[in-house]
């Protein structure tokens, strides 16, 4: 299923981004805590987004309709 | 403190653990180690002397000296200024100066710029008078020479005329007149210079007061002179009045002196007039030499204090604050040790004793300063160790109440969250871009612009600047999922799910469009945009979109209430105000949030609306077609009850224990009073000595949980309302930038015509500025402001600590400019 899949795939980019951030900047327990955190959020902000817009187009109840000059 | 171990530790979760530390110095080394510290910046005095006024305290004189030292160097810049000198902007590698050389220094330099600036005034003074006595001299000649050889050619006339005789209109009493040469009556005169806009008015006193018995002659200066006595440019006139009789002459001074006119002697005698030319002409010459050297000397002074300039004043700031510090600091009876009292975070600790060891070292002090913890229950500052990126975001917080000591801090999530809520409501991907490039222009020039003064809004721009990238970045992310750029959506991710449902499309504007496939995969699909059943589609999805974001937001601000319940070992709030808050906010709008994502996942026409409002109204009714899943009605009556059972739940437990455990404590309290009296006695009068005895009054506490709980149950309703501004600014957003597309880009492109062409982009381009990515920007900035101060922050953060000022060399230069 194409929702599960795109989730999956904001997983993936989650643990890649917060793999980076660790790699790049590792300074110590408590700051890459922080940045794991604010990775976190960001992916579930983003992908929250992303699945509220995509659920409600899912089964529309209504259908767009065209304008009579196009 | 109590300080529960619940969670491994985050930065900038909690502010820094602070102790309040002891200091005692040695009077030797005492200056040199508040130095020291004032070096490392970690450390906030307070001020043990708060009920001695300034001049009683011990380092008064210092102060003092320093001040003047202060006041000289501000005499100075004032000096450069005036000079047109700027200090240079690099201290030059400093050789350490004594204060007390610098201060002989600058009395030094003070008495030579005073003296040099009393010389070039008076020689000033006489350089202009001589240049007004020249005028004079050259006016007046003018007038005098074409007087006398118009007098010459007449008495020529007149003589020629006498010669032949018998002209009858030759006047009878000519002869008399010039011949009679005795009877002449002396004129005096007086001759000098008058500014020009009195000039008529002191020709009328003049005429009056002598009755009109003298004779004015006044003559324009072209180019206005410098006036001797203010030193200012002023438009004069050369003027010679002649009188008759001491009478006028006295009273002409009077006039001369009250309208400010300068008299200048001058005589007659054309030879000697040349003479006095020549002379004032040569001494005007010296005069000039010798300004100029006295200016060339003064440049060179100021100068060479213009290149020690920073260095000083840095110097004094710093010894003025070192003795400002040492004011704070109590003296020992002995009068031998200074004791000093502060608050330092933590880590900091190993940084001051090194400190204060470097301090006993180098100024051969034979002890060494001591340095200990003390106990105490007053609440430490709240200091957050920010960098450039977090210290943006940490001022947002803090504009609104700083932090609690060791309080779960908003500012982690505010970094993520705060931006995102605003690009929920800016959600365009030109225009992100556009701020995109706007702020990287800041973020690439920061070395730059940091060194230099901003003006307001341009300092607080930069100031924000990384607050600015990170709207700007998920503006560009939710601009993608809106499907706009610049209101134009694109087939990026693939093709649009609908198609028309036959090939001749002819119903397409009427019944509408089917879907054929998936949903579009990422994003609002494109074929939305311009149709008829757009804003219905758009209006449902956003508003849908701000309670389920509203809600999440609301309920990690709840949990964000646990964690500090659990760091404070406060079982309490954990218990009775985590849990059914909980449960109460999610009994009404997470079952909200359930029912959108299960009508959206199940495609189900139930009413929501209905489905609410009946849950209140008559629970034990039956759904009948709004029914979205078995069990809904069980459901709605647990969650019901449950919410209902919370009310209370918030209300009531909380202050009867608090009580209970109040009783409990004093009781206790009363019986070690008795058995151990002497040994703790004291520790109590400390105690209560510096944090007082807490009355427990029930009532109090109860109204103000009654307040806390009426507040919390309205705002779980008026807060998910509030969210719903998400839709209203977005939904603006998106309508205000589609208008500038369709009613100005796309208008002047219609009508094929160059000129209207440009002004229509013209026009475009200033609104999408102005408008979209100016005003909108602040409006958003605004509304996800308060969505976090209101929204988010009062479900868990109280926001009543102080912030940690520390004492420190680094932070004087922005306190005093």
């Amino acid at each position: 299923m194409a929702f599960w899949m795109t989730t999956l795939i904001f997983v993936l980019v989650g643990v890649f981004a917060s793999l980076v951030v660790r790699l790049c900047c590792n300074r110590g327990p408590s700051v890459n805590l922080l940045h794991l955190t604010l990775v976190i959020t960001a992916t579930i902000c983003c992908w929250m987004m992303w699945a509220i817009v995509y659920l409600a187009q899912f089964k529309p109840l209504i259908v767009p309709i065209l304008n009579e000059g196009e | 403190m109590a300080g529960g171990g619940c969670c491994p530790s985050m930065d900038l979760f909690r502010s820094e653990p602070m102790h309040l530390v002891q200091l005692i110095i040695p009077m030797e080394s005492a200056h040199r180690t508040i130095s020291y510290l004032g070096n490392i910046g970690l450390i906030q005095f307070k001020d043990l002397n708060a009920d001695k006024s300034p001049f009683q305290r011990t380092y008064a004189n210092q102060i003092k000296r320093c001040g003047e030292m202060a006041r000289k160097l501000r005499f100075f810049k004032e000096q450069m200024n005036k000079a047109g000198l700027s200090p240079s902007a690099k201290p030059t590698s400093r050789p350490d100066i004594d204060l007390d050389d610098l201060e002989i220094k600058l009395g030094e330099l003070e008495a030579e710029l005073v003296e040099i600036n009393a010389n070039s005034e008076k020689l000033q003074r006489t350089y202009n008078e001589l240049m007004e006595y020249k005028l004079v001299l050259q006016k007046a000649g003018e007038f005098f020479h074409s007087a006398q050889s118009s007098a010459t050619a007449q008495q020529r006339d007149l003589e020629a005329r006498q010669v032949g005789e018998g002209s009858i209109d030759s006047p009878l009493l000519e002869q008399e007149m010039f011949t009679d040469q005795s009877k002449q009556v002396k004129l005096g005169f007086i001759s000098g210079l008058v500014p020009k806009e009195k000039s008529m008015a002191f020709e009328r006193i003049l005429f009056r007061a002598t009755r009109g018995n003298l004779y004015l002659k006044q003559s324009v200066i072209e180019e206005p002179v410098l006036d001797p006595a203010s030193g200012e440019k002023v438009e004069k006139n050369v003027f010679v009045v002649f009188y008759s009789g001491e009478k006028a002459r006295s009273k002409i001074l009077k006039i001369c002196e009250a309208f400010g006119a300068n008299r200048y002697p001058f005589s007659e005698d054309l030879s000697k007039q040349r003479q006095t030319i020549e002379e004032v002409s040569g001494k005007l010459e010296e005069l000039k030499t010798t300004i100029d050297a006295g200016l060339v000397h003064k440049d060179n002074l100021l100068n060479s204090i213009g290149h020690q300039f920073e260095q000083w004043n840095l110097l004094v700031r710093r010894e003025k604050s070192v003795y400002h510090t040492l004011n704070m600091l109590s003296i020992d009876v002995t009068k031998k040790c200074l004791v000093a009292e502060g608050w330092s975070p933590v880590f900091a600790s190993n940084q001051i004793q090194d400190a204060l060891h470097r301090a006993a070292v180098d100024s051969n002090s034979q002890v060494g300063a001591i340095f200990q913890v003390l106990l105490t229950r007053e609440s430490p500052p709240t200091y957050f160790r920010t960098n450039k990126f977090t210290s943006s975001f940490q001022e947002i917080v803090d504009a609104y109440g700083v932090a609690k000591y060791q309080e779960a801090n908003p500012g982690v999530y505010t970094i993520v969250t705060f931006p995102f809520l605003f690009a929920v409501m800016f959600g365009d991907w030109g225009h992100g871009i556009c701020l995109l490039l706007a702020t990287l222009y800041f973020i690439i020039r920061e070395k730059k612009f940091s060194s230099q003064k901003l003006g307001d809004i341009m300092q607080m721009t930069f100031g924000g600047r990384y607050v600015l990238l990170m709207m700007a970045l998920f503006s560009i992310y939710t601009g993608f999922i809106y499907n706009e750029f610049f209101s134009v959506p694109f087939n990026i991710f693939g093709p649009s799910a609908y198609e028309c449902r036959d090939p001749s499309c002819s119903n397409a504007a009427t019944v509408g469009l089917i879907k054929v496939r998936d949903a579009y995969p990422f994003g609002v699909d494109p074929v939305w945009h311009g149709s008829r059943s757009e804003l219905p589609f758009l209006n449902s999805l956003k508003m849908k979109m701000s309670i389920l974001l509203g809600v999440a937001q609301m309920n990690l601000g709840i949990i964000l209430s646990y964690f500090n319940a659990q760091f404070f070992g406060n079982h309490l709030n954990t218990w009775f105000q985590f849990v059914p808050q909980l449960i109460f906010l999610n009994a009404l709008f997470g079952y909200l949030s359930l029912l959108i994502v299960w009508k959206w996942a199940s495609g189900s026409q139930a009413d929501l609306y209905h489905v609410m409002i009946y849950m209140f109204l008559s629970p034990t009714d039956d759904l009948g077609e709004n029914q979205l899943f078995v069990g809904q009605k069980t459901l709605q009556l647990v969650l019901l009850l449950l919410a209902l059972i919370s009310v209370p739940w918030m209300l009531l437990p909380k202050p009867l224990l608090m009580k209970k455990q109040y009783e409990e404590r004093h009781r206790g309290q009363a019986y070690t009073m008795l058995q151990g009296a002497d040994s703790e006695s004291y520790d109590m009068e400390q105690e209560h000595g510096s944090h007082g005895h807490e009355e427990f009054v029930f009532s109090e506490i109860f109204v103000h949980q009654l307040i806390h709980t009426i507040e919390f149950v309205l705002g779980a309703v008026s807060n998910t309302a509030s969210y719903l501004r998400l839709w209203a600014l977005s939904l603006a957003h998106s309508e205000l930038s589609s208008v500038f597309y369709d009613k100005v880009l796309l208008l002047a492109w219609s009508f094929n015509n160059v000129i209207i062409l440009i002004v229509g982009i013209i026009v475009f381009v200033c609104a999408t500025v102005g408008v979209l990515l100016v005003m909108e920007t602040l409006s958003a900035f605004l509304h996800a402001l308060r969505l976090h101060w209101v929204e988010f922050q009062n479900k868990f953060y109280e926001g009543d600590g102080y912030k940690f000022h520390p004492y420190s060399f680094a932070s004087l230069g922005e306190e005093e400019d």
